[in-house]
């Protein structure tokens, strides 16, 4: 469904001058490198989480597969079309859901967005009506598509957007950080949403979200993008076993025990009693959960990996 | 083809309603915008009947001939601003990042961001104009169907030229994000087309032929009318506009492909 080799965005920029008449009539530039030869491919009906700091390139990439941006270099192709082309059939096969924009009518209300969409689209009366009472549904929002858009707040909007952007079916999907600046409860409702669509519909979703939460709950495999160069591509499960080289140990003891003998099972990363963590290598596990049995009284022993987000936050650091 | 044409003008019309719709809202704006829309044209109404008061022709042109250059410039002038009100309020969406979403969409971005704001008030000033730019012509007595064809496909040709620079001015808002001047200095050129073409001297009646072709837009227009106008003047009207429209267009191509796509 999407093919990409090689693909590169350089962006030009001014550079502030040294003087008012520098900038005005020897202005330099610079040129940034927003996606530095990155090569991926991505099936039908997979969900592609896709994630890296601010300024990684996330956007700059969904950016160029939706079209909208040209590529300084390299292949694409998406659903077989080279998206800067803008052809209608292919327009009319994607969707792209920003979580910091809308496309609604801000002084009328999201209904008559969605009959906009209808006409550009073309979809016909049957298909749109069934596609808004199971949109509506799905986002339990049935009250909310005749308000004016200037009177909804933030989570009701972006209900609203993504109906309007789903209004014709897309086979694939960009959602360029859907949950930002929502409330938890919103949050959570906006990735039911994304999985019961994907399920319901079989679309293809790329996914970019700030909150590991969006990419854990809702991506099997994760693309991570740091610099405009791609640090990894692979199942979320995958990324734990390759980057994380410690477990964390949690011990939940029967009684108070003296420091230097908690010390002596390894690095102590908390200790509140009655509970104790450790960080401890991977491959020292089998030696220092016997050591806990001998030395340590407890009730309880958990044995967990690392967070994703602090394996993701090595990886963008360099380190292994 | 058709099914094509029947596509975007079922979009123009949604479009429209809505922007209708969006405009009626603030009733006194209303109120002011076409109170201050009349006032301009009243002023300069009674500055044509001045001038007239004191000197028998003006350039060479009678009254109703005057006139008629100045209401045949509100004719093209508003029809402009009926089609492409929209070009006015391009650079918030180009700051925005709303333009992204007009891209996405499975139509030319030009029937929303060009001609996707059409203007309700300045349409209920345009049919006035109209008939009394007819009102005056058949007051002229030399008007024959043929003169009065050519004027019409003039004011069109006249239309072609405006289309072209509001779509370089929206190709300038992607390169700079700078629409509100271009679009002034547009506005203050064209006024110079309120009058006869042939009161400017040259290099300037030059330059507002080849170069900024607003006495093609205008003046020419009326000298078709008047009969006044050569058919190698016919041809050079249409010669330049259409190289000013695929200019523009061109410009827009490359507008297209530099875009940056700010705010996100």
């Amino acid at each position: 469904m999407i093919q990409v080799k090689n693909l590169t965005k350089i962006y030009k920029t001014t550079v502030k001058g040294s003087s008012f008449f520098s900038d005005l009539f020897n202005r330099k530039y610079k040129e940034v490198v927003a996606l530095d030869k990155v090569s991926f491919e991505i099936a039908g009906n997979e969900l592609v989480g896709f994630i890296g700091p601010n300024g990684a390139g996330k956007t700059t990439t969904l950016k160029i597969l939706a079209g909208i941006l040209y590529p300084t270099s390299g292949q694409v192709n998406v659903l077989d079309y080279f998206p800067f082309d803008k052809k209608r059939s292919f327009l009319k096969q994607i969707a792209f859901v920003m979580g910091q924009r809308n496309q609604l009518l801000w002084d009328l209300p999201a209904l008559d967005t969605f009959q906009l969409n209808k006409e550009i689209y073309e979809v016909s009366d049957d298909r749109y009506h069934q596609i808004v009472d199971e949109l509506t549904s799905l986002l339990n929002a049935e009250n909310l598509v005749e308000k004016p858009v200037k009177t909804l707040s933030l989570g009701e909007r972006m209900k609203m957007e993504l109906i309007a952007t789903l209004i014709h079916n897309p086979k694939l999907i960009f959602f360029d950080e859907p949950t930002i600046g929502l409330d938890l409860f919103s949050q959570e409702i906006i990735r039911e949403f994304i999985k019961k669509y994907q399920k319901q519909y079989r679309a293809t979703i790329m996914l970019t979200s700030h909150y590991m939460e969006d990419v854990k709950r809702l991506a099997k495999r994760i693309i991570v993008i740091n610099k405009g160069k791609i640090l990894y591509d692979g199942n979320l499960k995958e990324i734990v076993q390759k980057y994380s080289s410690t477990k964390l140990v949690t011990v939940v003891l029967e009684s108070k025990i003296d420091q230097i003998k908690l010390s002596s099972i390894g690095n102590i990363i908390s200790y509140v009693f009655p509970k104790v963590s450790y960080k401890i290598d991977r491959h020292l596990i089998p030696e220092k959960i016997d050591l806990i049995n001998r030395l340590l009284p407890y009730m309880d022993l958990t044995i967990e990996e690392e967070p994703i987000e602090e394996i993701i936050k090595k990886l963008f650091s360099g380190k292994k | 083809m058709l099914n094509t044409i029947r596509y975007y003008l079922r979009l123009y019309l949604l479009f429209t309603k809505f922007a209708y719709r969006t405009v009626l809202q603030a009733r006194l704006g209303i109120l002011f915008f076409m109170g201050a829309k009349l006032v301009r044209f009243a002023f300069f109404f009674f500055f044509i009947l001045i001038i007239f008061g004191r000197k028998s022709n003006f350039g060479g042109y009678t009254f109703n001939q005057a006139i008629l250059f100045y209401l045949t410039f509100n004719v093209i002038d508003t029809a402009a601003q009926v089609l492409f009100r929209e070009v006015y309020r391009f650079r918030p969406m180009v700051l925005s990042g709303t333009f992204d979403l007009i891209l996405l969409k499975p139509h030319h971005p030009f029937i929303r961001i060009l001609l996707g704001g059409g203007d309700i008030l300045d349409l209920s000033l345009l049919f006035p104009y109209l008939l009394l730019a007819l009102f005056f012509a058949f007051k002229i007595t030399s008007i024959t169907f043929l003169s009065l064809a050519s004027y019409f496909i003039l004011i069109g040709n006249g239309l072609l030229i405006a289309t072209s620079f509001h779509i370089i001015v929206l190709a300038l808002g992607i390169l700079t994000t700078e629409v509100d001047h271009t679009i002034m200095i547009y506005r203050d050129m064209t006024i110079m087309g309120r009058f006869p073409f042939d009161i400017y001297k040259e290099p300037l009646r030059g330059v507002f032929t080849f170069i900024i072709p607003i006495g093609i837009m205008m003046s020419f227009p009326p000298y078709a009318l008047f009969g006044l106008l050569s058919p190698f003047s016919y041809l050079l009207s249409f010669v330049i506009s259409s190289l000013l429209f695929f200019g523009s267009l061109k410009l827009w191509d490359y507008a297209l492909k530099k875009y940056q796509s700010w705010g996100g």
